[in-house]
């Protein structure tokens, strides 16, 4: 099974979006003949796995090499650089040709810039006097295909950069990412969004709009009819709480990356002792495709009952004579069985974690965080946590957590706590706690929280969650309702008017509007419908809504739109759009940064 | 029959027919074309004159000086310019591809005119050899041009764009060549220009190119060449030989294609092809037609005449008219020979009938019925080749008439024809003097066309066909913008402005940008800002907006248009342009622009980072950058631990933390700053007094382990009180340090010291974690709560022990989660089912 996702059930042609990354890769190295050296930068190399396989690249004559600090080893006499358009890369292609410089190495270089050129970089370059050295191109990579229904911006610092440094290239990135999307599938028409960067978003798009319009003249439907932006800000509850669904489990334990875990060969039951095996994690997997989602005591549960009914088939395979025709379904039975093998294997894999009394104990506090009841209870536990010296990323997983339902903590716990923090882990964690400061993760407490409000007015704790036969999205954390999740289900079925008055105690402005040809068009006038038929596509498929998170977006939250879609009476089909796929630690990690 | 009338004046040559239609009469006065050197553009193109001063002439009632004059084909004056050049006489003069008036003088400088005979600066010059030896003649192709020097060297400029002359091989003649002629890049193998030269005295042509001169034709020529010239496709050659005969051969001479006699053995003054299956060779007063073969045509003419080549004839200029030589089409001749019988003429004469309401329209038509569309096709091709307009309404009337009659015609070849016609006939209008044949039209492409229009300032008439034809305007309203504004230098900003606006928003997505450079290029910087206000693309405005000085307006638009990219561009070009405080003053107003630049130098200008903080006061931040350069000394291989180097380390550390205390919001990070500094001396004697460099750069708590698991525990103790360690922390690391070291007596002597402030839980947990029951057995009875006691029971795996303990929490979930613990255990599992039911507790899972 390869890593690149299948699309084949994309509900809109995500195929040619990728196969139009391919191609505009592959006439890049075409264009530079002879063998070369391709020096991707890591990040963008993980990114590319989900586009093109690297044996395509080794046929266009291609070296691979990661960007490093390290100059490059290559006979090759012209290198390639491709790269995020980041400055600080900048510096390793600059001491890389340097070094050749003083070596007396005489090479062609060409910079590729993933996803433009921009003014920063080649700056760098010219300071360095190399920008006469160098050819610079683009690679406009915008999007990638994550899976059937995920796209990925791949901007993992997207959320940080924003909230911390205020640079906010990436919400460009993303009005860009949209807009070429709505050059192949016409002009959203319905447009929704919360958060600042959200309704920045939807403000720098429909000047791109103006500025370079999709031509609309054809007056085709479009194929996707509305755009929801969610800011990450709004709801960074969400994301710290452990993730309980199988998908999201595996990530938050074994790091999903790219739609890809990597572990010991022996967990699966391989005999390679001591090597490392990558086992793809994508839809392509039916068995995957059916579990993915589900609260994980579930899947557990299915797991074993497929296990048993394999077992039983076999035994009555070898005690009675069966027909040809049981035979042959027993045989097509048998294929299942490596990914039943797999996922077992996974499973297990999984349960050496949530058994762990630490895990259930973290799990516990989180639901006691956001249930909001005992302040002190919560604590005391984070303190204790932090003399034991725990890992820094989940001790401050709790702590952003107590601090953004409370919106703060009091300055005397706020002062204590960066204190012993300090102590603990050392001075040079002082600008992790300015950055969560900067961003309002971790911050003294200047206005009452409002956190028991929303969640009693959207309902986000919810008793008696049945995770078996969930009718409801909060079997994804066993009996917490996402924030996130519940402000796209109530966009999607209503907008935004019946719940403004929530929307006004989370973070940043909110806005609804119409757009392209159908700003003026009455029959396009509201989005409301589950009964009116406007939401239907005339040839009988559901209508599109493409929700874009801006700041990453967990599994769990995946699988729980994917959970809304799946009701009956449910008009429309979701496609997913994140800066990032995360969780509570990729998050937290981003904005951990030492002064050493 | 009207149809007679117009054969009449068709001559025949060999099996086809010519005509010679009168375009225009010249509207020009006093222009005597013998006096005057000549210059006709192909396609309908413009007509220079210039009086000749290789000839003498009798100067009537005019100025000595000489006069560039520029007329459309009908004479009509478009330009004027007086002529002072120097360098010498005007060898030659011809119009280029793009309408550019190319004129070559002695010395070898080109001075060019556009079509308002404004010089194009620069001035080309041909080289220092054609200074210095004298251009003798020079030969003009499209787009280029080969001179040869007085003594017989050969320079060409193979395409005006890139005007850079270049030498071409020595053809090694003593004597002037007899004629010249050349073959255009596009029609040689080689890519590059041949130039062919008929030589005194030898029976062959040379061709001349940049590497080399071949001899063709030996064998074939019987004696010198006087005249020659190539046809259009580069295939033909039509020569004229010194015995009086005209030659046509392939180009490359290999081989002769006719060969006729001609009346006379001077060689004629022109010579042209026909299109492409007849010669022109133009005497004195008599005018030569040569076919294939049959009697050739002549044509007497009483004044001097200049003939222009077109793709499909020859137009004819005399000093009263402009005509135009062309075969007569097929289609005109099957309606319009004498006694035709085809079905146009049929078709056309039944229109007459019809006309005159005759039944035999009827009659006629029936006769055609089945080749009907035929005819009518004929009829349209034939009006697109009529100059004649009402002849041209006939013709598509019959078209029409036939078309009701037939069902099965393409519908829109009328309509279609009718469109041509109706540009063709704009353009064709005196005033306008383009007088182009469909064929001229198709083969030059209406976007030319419309390129040639606003070139000549017919705008209006320029958008009105792009219009009419479904064309892009913007071309048209871009040029017309540009040239308002060049040609309104007295029109007050504000006025102009709205002219332009008025007619710019015809077209949606044009580029107000590039107007307004063409306006700032004009010295109009304040009316290049108030359009480039109008540029809805940020990308073309804001560069616009710093090329003309208006920074801060760049500033806002890049932060408006979310586009980081053009911010950086804008932040740069006021980064360099400005002084370093007011750079940061404009910075500072902008939050974005700020953030991008404190971004960019916190990688790349450290430094100028600690300037711009120092002059907006936000000392803090000189703080922390301070505090992260202290790191660097640890980076430094040369910084190596416990060496005196830890001073200025810790110098910076406490000048971060006076710079902290300087404000009241920052008094936490002076606190731990101070205390870093602090940490580090200790760590630093810890590390003198140890010998071992295994402290410096953790953190307290490491440290308080580190000496622990040392056994030092008077300096873990100094630690603990330096630092106001509290009691529950200290516990917490005094227990996991000894446990590490596995000194358990320490232990249990620690726990016995007081009682511990959290309890004994660290104690119980640090064993467990290590994997000593025996140890943890000795202090979990002594845990206050019973489910924690019943929950380290169950981890060291002591059932009884735990439900015990579960049972005296009276907590049922407990009982169960305790009970899926030892799910594979089935004698544990009923001890928890008992005790589950009589606590009598609902089951929890």
């Amino acid at each position: 099974m390869a890593q690149i996702p299948n699309l084949d059930n994309a509900p809109i042609n995500l195929i040619s979006i990728r196969e139009q990354s391919q191609k505009e890769l592959i006439n890049i190295l075409k264009n530079i003949r002879g063998k070369k050296c391709l020096v991707i930068d890591p990040k963008l190399g993980d990114s590319l796995s989900l586009i093109i396989q690297t044996s395509l690249l080794k046929e266009h004559g291609v070296e691979l090499r990661h960007l490093s600090a390290d100059h490059i080893q290559t006979d090759c006499t012209k290198v390639v650089y491709l790269v995020r358009s980041q400055p600080n890369l900048m510096r390793h292609i600059c001491s890389n040709i340097h070094h050749d410089e003083s070596k007396g190495l005489q090479r062609e270089y060409h910079v590729y810039f993933v996803p433009r050129r921009t003014v920063v970089c080649e700056k760098v370059l010219e300071e360095e006097k190399l920008h006469n050295m160098v050819t610079i191109g683009e690679y406009p990579l915008y999007i990638v295909p994550m899976d059937e229904d995920v796209l990925s911006f791949e901007l993992d610092l997207a959320y940080k950069e924003c909230q911390v440094d205020g640079d906010t290239s990436s919400l460009w990135h993303i009005a860009k990412a949209i807009h070429k999307l709505e050059f192949s599938f016409g002009v959203i028409p319905n447009l929704r969004a919360k958060g600042k960067a959200s309704v920045r978003v939807a403000d720098i798009l429909n000047r791109m709009q103006a500025e370079e319009p999709v031509n609309s003249s054809d007056m085709v439907m479009p194929e996707i009819n509305t755009l929801i932006l969610l800011d990450r800000e709004v709801d960074m509850v969400t994301p710290l709480c452990s993730q309980l669904t199988y998908e999201g489990l595996l990530d938050e334990f074994l790091n999903i990356k790219n739609g890809s875990i990597e572990l010991d060969a022996s967990i699966m039951g391989l005999q390679q002792e001591g090597e490392k095996t990558k086992v793809p994690l994508n839809s392509t997997d039916k068995l995957f495709k059916e579990i993915r989602d589900l609260n994980f005591e579930v899947v557990v549960q299915i797991l074993r009952q497929k296990a048993t009914s394999m077992k039983q088939d076999y035994t009555e395979m070898t005690t009675t004579s069966q027909s040809v025709s049981e035979l042959k379904d027993f045989v097509k039975k048998l294929n299942s069985l490596p990914e039943i093998t797999r996922h077992i294997n996974l499973a297990q894999h999984l349960t050496t974690f949530t058994s762990k009394p630490s895990f259930l104990g973290q799990l516990d506090m989180e639901h006691t965080i956001v249930e909001s009841q005992s302040y002190d209870i919560c604590f005391d536990y984070i303190e204790e946590l932090i003399h034991k010296q725990e890992p820094l990323t989940t001790v401050l997983r709790l702590l952003i957590l107590f601090s953004v339902t409370n919106s703060g903590l009091p300055k005397k716990h706020f002062d204590y706590l960066r204190r012993e923090l300090l102590h603990s882990y050392g001075f040079e964690h002082i600008t992790t706690l300015n950055n969560l400061e900067k961003a309002g993760l971790f911050k003294k407490q200047e206005s009452r929280s409002n956190w028991l409000t929303i969640k009693r007015a959207l309902q986000l704790v919810v008793e008696d969650t049945d995770t078996a036969n969930p009718n409801d999205i909060s079997y994804v954390f066993s009996g917490y309702a996402p924030l996130s999740i519940r402000l796209i289900q109530h966009a999607i079925r209503s907008g935004w008017r019946p719940v403004e008055e929530i929307l006004k105690l989370l973070p940043g402005p909110h806005l609804e509007t119409k757009r392209g040809a159908f700003s003026n068009s009455p029959s396009f006038d509201s989005l409301s419908g589950v009964s009116t038929g406007i939401a239907k596509v005339p040839d009988g498929r559901r209508a599109l809504v493409l929700v874009v998170f801006v700041g990453g977006v967990t599994f769990a939250e995946i699988s729980a739109l994917r959970f809304l879609c799946s009701q009956e009476g449910m008009a429309y089909d979701l496609i997913i759009a994140t800066t990032k796929i995360v969780n509570g630690q990729t998050l937290v990690e981003t904005f951990m940064e030492k002064l050493g | 029959m009207a149809n007679v009338s117009v054969a009449a004046e068709w001559q025949l040559l060999y099996n086809r027919y010519y005509r010679k239609p009168e375009l225009y009469p010249m509207r020009w006065k006093h222009v005597d074309l013998a006096r005057h050197k000549v210059a006709g553009a192909p396609f309908g193109g413009p007509v220079a004159v210039i009086r000749d001063d290789s000839k003498i002439v009798q100067l009537h009632a005019e100025s000595a000086l000489r006069k560039l004059r520029l007329f459309n084909s009908a004479g009509h004056p478009l330009a004027d310019a007086v002529w002072r050049h120097p360098g010498g006489r005007l060898i030659g003069m011809s119009w280029n591809d793009d309408l550019t008036l190319v004129c070559v003088v002695q010395d070898g400088t080109i001075y060019r005119y556009d079509l308002h005979a404004q010089l194009v600066e620069p001035n080309i010059s041909m080289g220092k050899e054609c200074f210095e030896q004298n251009v003798a003649d020079c030969a003009f192709w499209g787009n280029g041009v080969v001179c040869i020097t007085e003594q017989n060297q050969l320079f060409c400029i193979p395409d005006f764009r890139n005007p850079k002359p270049v030498p071409l091989a020595d053809p090694m003649i003593d004597e002037p060549p007899r004629c010249i002629a050349v073959i255009e890049p596009q029609y040689t193998m080689s890519g590059n220009v041949e130039v062919l030269l008929g030589v005194a005295d030898d029976p062959v042509v040379l061709v001349v190119e940049e590497d080399g001169v071949q001899r063709l034709g030996e064998g074939l020529l019987r004696g010198p060449l006087q005249k020659m010239v190539v046809s259009r496709d580069g295939k033909w050659l039509a020569s004229f030989t010194h015995d009086g005969r005209l030659l046509v051969t392939t180009s490359d001479l290999t081989g002769i294609i006719i060969e006729r006699e001609c009346e006379s053995s001077l060689p004629p003054e022109q010579i042209a092809w026909c299109g492409m299956d007849a010669v022109l060779l133009y005497w004195d007063d008599m005018l030569l037609m040569m076919g294939p073969d049959g009697d050739p045509v002549h044509y007497l003419y009483d004044e001097p005449i200049i003939l222009i080549p077109e793709c499909d004839g020859v137009r004819i200029l005399s000093n009263t008219s402009m005509e135009f030589l062309q075969r007569v089409p097929d289609s005109t001749v099957s309606i319009f020979t004498i006694g035709s019988t085809s079905p146009a003429a049929l078709l056309y004469d039944a229109l007459d009938h019809f006309d005159r309401r005759s039944a035999k329209a009827d009659e006629n038509l029936r006769l055609i019925k089945p080749s009907l569309p035929e005819a009518v096709e004929a009829c349209v091709d034939a009006s697109g080749h009529e100059f004649d307009v009402s002849r041209q309404r006939t013709l598509l009337r019959a078209a029409s008439y036939g078309q009701a009659f037939c069902s099965n015609f393409q519908r829109d070849r009328i309509q279609e024809m009718c469109k041509i016609l109706r540009v063709l006939n704009a353009v064709r209008n005196p005033e306008i003097g383009i007088p182009l044949s469909i064929q001229q039209y198709k083969l030059l492409s209406p976007s030319v066309l419309i390129g040639r229009l606003i070139n000549a300032h017919r705008h209006l008439l320029a958008l009105r066909i792009s219009e009419y034809l479904g064309m892009n305007q913007e071309v048209v309203i871009m040029h017309w913008a540009c040239s308002k504004i060049t040609a309104s230098l007295s029109i007050p900003d504000a006025t102009l402005l709205d002219i332009l606006l008025d007619k710019l928003k015809l077209c949606k997505g044009i580029s107000y940008a590039a107007v307004a450079a063409h306006a700032d290029k004009n010295g109009r910087r304040k009316l290049a800002a108030m359009l480039v206000d109008h540029e809805p693309r940020s990308s073309k405005q804001v560069p616009l907006l710093l090329s003309i000085g208006e920074e801060d307006t760049a500033l806002m638009k890049a932060t408006e248009s979310g586009d980081i990219d053009l911010v950086y561009l804008v932040l740069f070009h006021i980064w360099q342009k400005r002084q370093s405080l007011e750079f940061f003053g404009t910075i500072q107003a902008r939050p974005l622009a700020r953030d991008l630049f404190i971004t960019y130098a916190r990688c790349y200008k450290h430094e100028y980072l600690k300037d711009f903080f120092l002059s907006t006061g936000q000392l803090q931040d000189v703080a922390f950058l301070l505090w992260k350069e202290s790191w660097e000394f640890v980076k430094n291989p040369m910084a190596s631990k416990g060496s005196p180097l830890h001073g200025p380390r810790i110098k910076l550390i406490e000048k971060a933390q006076s710079l902290f205390a300087e404000t009241k919001e920052h008094v936490f990070e002076s606190k731990a700053a101070e205390e870093h500094a602090k940490l580090l001396r200790i760590q630093h004697e810890l590390e003198v007094t140890t010998k071992q460099a295994i402290f410096v750069d953790s953190s307290i708590s490491d440290t308080i382990r580190t000496c622990i698991v040392l056994g030092n525990h008077r300096a873990a103790m100094r630690v603990k009180t330096e630092f106001k360690v509290s009691e529950k922390r200290w516990y917490w690391l005094k227990v996991f340090a000894l446990a590490t070291i596995k000194d358990w007596v320490a232990l249990e002597k620690f726990s016995k010291e007081k009682r511990p402030p959290i309890g004994y839980r660290p104690f119980v947990e640090a064993c467990i974690e290590a994997d000593e029951k025996a140890e943890a057995i000795k202090y979990i009875p002594k845990l206050a709560d019973p489910r924690e006691r019943a929950e380290s029971y169950a981890r060291i795996g002591l059932v009884k022990e735990a439900a015990d303990a579960a049972s005296q929490a009276k907590d049922g979930e407990l009982l169960g989660r305790l009970k899926l613990t030892f799910a594979q255990n089935a004698a544990a599992s009923s001890i928890f089912d008992t005790l589950r039911d009589r606590l009598s507790f609902p089951g929890a899972s």
